[in-house]
């Protein structure tokens, strides 16, 4: 196998490059900073394999691992949210040393192995044809089951997916118009309509219990005609809070404003 | 014509790759079926789908084993069905049958396992307000809300079920018929590029059934979690080692690898380095040795029927594959590795043996029980020979069909909450439940390696095949280490039968139809090839692998 001298010059300089990012992807706090470390590592992949006369298969990384695989998982890191870190602390004592002893060894281990190999010819394999033909035959021909085993994985992970995303999840029961308004009515409003802004003092957050203007009488807008029965009950007095006509009428509300001279308390 | 061209070129004999194509295209249609049919009549038709689909799948295989086809590699060179793959896939179909009955089963559990809302459930039933019913619902520290625990219910004396029946999770059948077919393809893969992703295709089910329970929720949950991360983790080292004996061979073919390590002019360094981690990859899917941390804690948490199918088809497939790369790619050069490998086999036989002394709960018993009984696999699969080829495949026939039998057993005893996992719930079952109590000492006592039980037929032709290779001092170890695990089996037939039982301790469910069947046929095979070995031990030795 010969190696031309620009092969060799874009492998020395792609080559750290790679690794860098495999290293800055281990080592960098912030997922998202992760992600990106992997992307600068896929890319120079990619250019390797350009460089190695796979136009095709360099392409395909860079656009399906740099382009689709990597955007989707910075999208997923963005949606768990950006902070999520993990936790830093050491479960198992002297955990982290060990793992740094093992995985080292094991890194010179495998360094040994390839190196001593370096110098003996490699088996290649055969590339028969052109580049996204030979690909072809290979997908379509010799690695035909593995291709369609793949299928089988697909279809496993989106059934997967679908059934872990709905498992016991109760059916939300639909809230009818009657329940709504009860709840609406009784008080405290978790669900519907708002809260009373700040600065406001009030004792009950229910449509039901009127306004009070700061002399302490009732505000009349904020008696509602629809549960005018309600409020007069409430209130006691034969108020006329608004004629017969006139329930949506907010004008009409506050040409009465002058009436509703009620002690309104509420409790 | 083009395609048949193509298709002869390709090798496709249909009549060899039958079963596994109607595993794969069941498990297609079974899909299917989930997203056509109404939800109250998916559980039947799947269950009887299903079982329709691995009984002839399974008739398949043996009609050709029996009609004397020669042994083919199809696909392209990917697939090889040969006598001792036929054995690997026949053991697999026989031992869905019962995983699939109890996986579907809904009579000792409310709902079954697989129940999509427990809480819904036990609500109905606390309306029916059956008085033999007893709900518990104790608030774990979820998060999520309080998991309910098993209503439990004497069949016959429970109250008017709800009007509805219960919903369940029904991709389970999917999935399984899947995870079979990536076990099928696994054991039969002649290339590690598809055992690769067959390996893939039998995990990935797994890991989802595993975390399905909707009991004990967050056990199963982190038995998932935990079996995926590890999982992932151990087929990379698989991915590494494939992408060295790559590099090596030139080819990802099991015979072109043992073709290259015959010739001369190689660095060895890249074929053991890529062995090394191959290795790595299948033991792991076998729970051998060191590589076993997994099992206990995934054995434990996931549902019991899920952990009978796992322990029995997962260790059938992955020792396959194991038997398979060690004769076929790597039988030439078995001399030089063999020594690391009798240590690993130590290893796991001491480590099961050991720990599983000091468990307290029966299904992590169980767990670490496959660890060294594992171990003992092992020594069959490190004897290339014949014999042990043969041996190794009767054994794991027969563990299969004897864990089933006891995990089925063990998800009969129950108590408020669950099953009653811990030993000290099975004191004075005899008493309680002479059948159940019998039927468990038996297993217990096949797993022990005592005569009349499959369990001593393995073992010995496991040794003898190990003795005859020159193995004397492993299976020495590995003959204490049987010795001292018949301790922690004899100890919980003790418990059984000489203690007296908790006046609050478990009771026994009576089992439905569908585990009953699976715990039967499970204790049969159990005592038939302890008694009759001879028919299973011959269709074992009818081949050899074919490269």
């Amino acid at each position: 196998m010969t190696t031309t001298i620009g092969e060799a010059i874009g492998f020395w300089i792609l080559g750290p490059v790679a690794l860098a990012g495999g290293l800055g992807m281990v080592f960098s706090r912030n997922a998202v900073h992760s992600a990106l470390w992997l992307v600068l590592t896929m890319l120079s992949l990619g250019v390797i394999y350009m460089l190695q006369a796979a136009p095709f298969l360099g392409f395909t990384q860079i656009i399906v691992y740099t382009g689709a695989i990597m955007m989707l998982f910075v999208f997923v890191l963005m949606m768990v949210g950006r902070d999520a870190s993990d936790s830093v602390v050491e479960v198992l004592r002297g955990q982290r040393v060990a793992a740094a002893v093992l995985g080292i060894g094991l890194a010179g281990l495998m360094i040994g192995a390839v190196a001593q190999s370096v110098g003996v010819p490699l088996a290649a394999g055969a590339p028969s044809g052109s580049n996204v033909g030979g690909l072809g035959l290979l997908v379509f021909q010799r690695y035909l089951l593995a291709f369609e085993l793949t299928s089988a994985l697909i279809i496993t992970g989106a059934v997967g997916a679908m059934v872990y995303t709905f498992a016991g999840r109760a059916k939300s029961k639909a809230i009818t118009q009657k329940e709504r308004v009860a709840e609406r009515l009784r008080g405290p409003l978790e669900k519907f309509g708002s809260r009373s802004g700040p600065g406001v003092f009030a004792t009950a957050d229910s449509v039901a219990t009127p306004a009070l203007l700061p002399d302490g009488s009732v505000a009349p807008e904020s008696l509602s005609a629809i549960i005018e029965a309600t409020a007069r009950e409430r209130l006691g007095h034969a108020t006329e809070l608004s004629r017969p006509g006139d329930e949506h009428d907010t004008a009409a509300h506050s040409h009465h404003a002058e009436r509703g001279e009620i002690q309104g308390s509420q409790t | 014509m083009g395609s048949q061209s193509f298709s002869d070129a390709l090798g496709v004999d249909y009549g060899a790759l039958a079963p596994l194509l109607i595993v794969l295209g069941g498990a297609c249609v079974s899909v299917l079926l989930e997203a056509v049919l109404p939800r109250v009549r998916r559980r039947s038709v799947q269950l009887v789908f299903s079982l329709a689909v691995v009984v002839v799948a399974l008739a398949a295989v043996i009609i050709r084993a029996t009609s004397g086809a020669g042994d083919v590699v199809v696909l392209a060179g990917s697939l090889s069905v040969d006598a001792p793959g036929l054995f690997l896939w026949g053991t697999l179909l026989a031992l869905a049958v019962p995983s699939v009955l109890m996986l579907a089963d809904r009579s000792v559990e409310p709902g079954g396992v697989f129940v999509a809302d427990p809480e819904a459930l036990a609500e109905a039933q606390e309306r029916v307000g059956a008085g033999s019913l007893r709900s518990t619902s104790s608030g774990l520290p979820s998060g999520t809300g309080t998991d309910t625990h098993g209503v439990v219910g004497r069949r016959g004396g429970a109250g008017p079920e709800p009007t509805t029946p219960p919903e369940m999770h029904t991709e389970i059948f999917p999935f399984v018929l899947f995870a079979l077919g990536g076990m099928l393809a696994f054991s039969a893969a002649n290339d590690l590029l598809t055992m690769f992703v067959a390996l893939e295709v039998l995990s990935l089910p797994l890991y989802l059934l595993c975390g399905l329970a909707r009991r004990r929720r967050l056990l199963s949950q982190e038995a998932a979690v935990k079996y995926f991360l590890l999982g992932a983790f151990a087929s990379a080292f698989f991915l590494y080692g494939v992408a060295l004996l790559y590099g090596y061979a030139g080819s990802v073919r099991l015979a072109d690898i043992a073709a290259s390590a015959a010739g001369p002019l190689r660095s060895d360094a890249l074929l053991f380095a890529g062995l090394a981690l191959l290795v790595v990859g299948l033991m792991f899917k076998a729970s051998v040795g060191p590589f076993h941390t997994w099992t206990p804690d995934v054995y434990q948490g996931a549902p019991t029927p899920v952990t009978a199918f796992m322990a029995a088809c997962t260790k059938v497939a992955a020792f396959g594959a194991i038997l398979r790369v060690f004769t076929v790619a790597f039988g030439t050069t078995a001399l030089e590795w063999r020594g690391v490998l009798w240590a690993v086999a130590i290893a796991s036989m001491v480590i099961g043996t050991v720990l599983g002394i000091t468990q307290t709960d029966l299904k992590r018993m169980v767990a670490y029980s496959s660890v060294a009984h594992a171990g003992f696999i092992l020594i069959g699969c490190l004897a290339i020979t014949p014999a042990g080829l043969s041996g190794t495949l009767f054994y794991l026939l027969a563990y299969g069909f004897t864990t089933i039998a006891i995990l089925g057993l063990v998800s009969l005893v129950r108590s408020g909450d669950g099953e009653a996992g811990h030993l000290s719930g099975y004191a004075g079952l005899a008493q309680r439940s002479p059948v159940v109590a019998a039927a468990l000492s038996f297993c217990l006592l096949a797993l022990a390696g005592v005569p009349l039980t499959s369990g001593f037929t393995a073992k010995f032709a496991v040794f003898s095949a190990g003795l005859a290779d020159g193995m004397a001092p492993l299976v020495i170890v590995g003959l204490v280490c049987s010795a001292i695990a018949a301790f922690f089996y004899l100890r919980v037939i003790v418990l059984m039968y000489f203690s007296d039982p908790a006046p609050d301790g478990p009771t026994v469910s009576l089992p439905g139809p569908m585990t009953t069947v699976a715990i039967t046929l499970g204790v049969a095979v159990t005592l038939l090839l302890g008694v009759l070995p001879t028919a299973a031990l011959e269709w074992a030795g009818a081949g050899t692998f074919l490269g």
